[in-house]
């Protein structure tokens, strides 16, 4: 686990991050599970609501695969691969502050499995991804905090 | 992890269009927030979202404006703007109201920002799934 300016990264993630979109990725066998990063959930804000496509819903990568809202900031979560919703993760749905306090936990937002798995390659992992996530941290002045429910 | 149930089964508006008329101007910050951020929201629902201003409201696109509108919950209304924008929501202006009433020249208006007549704005509610006016 690396952390960063407060914010936590797990080693066992891969990470989408592509404009104002830092969502993390792990591989479980012929699936993915999607979840928001400590700097997005941080950036949002407490959140209020969250929208969950349903599974069965096919996404291109950087097409929504959810809403959130915390009264500061509206936006989507971006698929950080194309595929299909599999799961989604109705725990979110009914408690969202879930995404705030346990991001890379049972905050998970869907399962998806890859159409295109060699896209999984071009997400950032490791030293990478720190570079990059420290980059931002220091452009947008985040030091991350976990809301409570 | 838990393991997770199908989700609610709110039907998808993802693809509908919504057009919202905005006819309040920076005269009433506390009116101006909420169509923003509603705006910002249903476009990352990937709904076709456009914002007609009209009367004292294109005065909010004018470059600088929206930092000077504050917001009751702090800072002030250019986030929200460009939250909107961010996610994908169409600003059209009513030239008319730009010209006479505001006074603002095309040149003053923010990036992003169509000016259209007035007709545009009966195409766009006729071709929206639905109007929102504020």
């Amino acid at each position: 686990m690396a952390i960063l300016n407060g914010c936590e990264f797990p080693d066992d993630r891969s990470y989408y991050i592509e404009r104002t979109q830092m969502t993390w990725v792990r591989v479980e066998g012929d699936r993915v599970t999607v979840g928001l990063t400590d700097p997005a959930q941080t950036r949002a804000g407490k959140i209020l609501h969250v929208r969950l496509k349903a599974p069965g819903t096919a996404r291109e990568r950087g097409k929504p695969v959810a809403t959130v809202e915390s009264g500061k900031w509206a936006g989507p979560v971006m698929a950080p691969i194309s595929g299909t919703v599999v799961e989604a993760n109705s725990e979110v749905e009914a408690d969202p502050s879930l995404l705030n306090t346990d991001p890379y936990g049972r905050g998970w937002i869907v399962r998806m499995t890859p159409s295109a798995p060699a896209e999984l390659a071009t997400l950032l992992t490791g030293d990478a991804a720190l570079s990059r996530f420290q980059e931002i941290l220091a452009k947008d002045n985040i030091r991350c905090v976990r809301c409570q429910a | 992890m838990s393991e997770a149930t199908p989700t609610s089964p709110t039907p998808d508006p993802a693809g509908k269009k919504i057009l919202m008329i905005m006819t309040t101007g920076p005269e009433d910050p506390d009116k101006t927030y909420a169509p923003f951020y509603t705006a910002a929201l249903m476009a990352a629902m990937e709904i076709d979202t456009t914002m007609y201003f009209l009367m004292h409201a294109p005065e909010l696109l004018r470059k600088g404006a929206a930092e000077k509108v504050p917001l009751k919950k702090g800072g002030n209304l250019k986030m929200f703007v460009d939250m909107a924008q961010e996610n994908g929501v169409k600003f059209v202006a009513c030239a008319e109201s730009c010209r006479d009433l505001c006074e603002i020249a095309p040149g003053e208006l923010i990036d992003g920002v169509k000016l259209v007549g007035s007709a545009t704005m009966a195409d766009l509610a006729l071709e929206a799934d639905s109007v929102l006016s504020f």
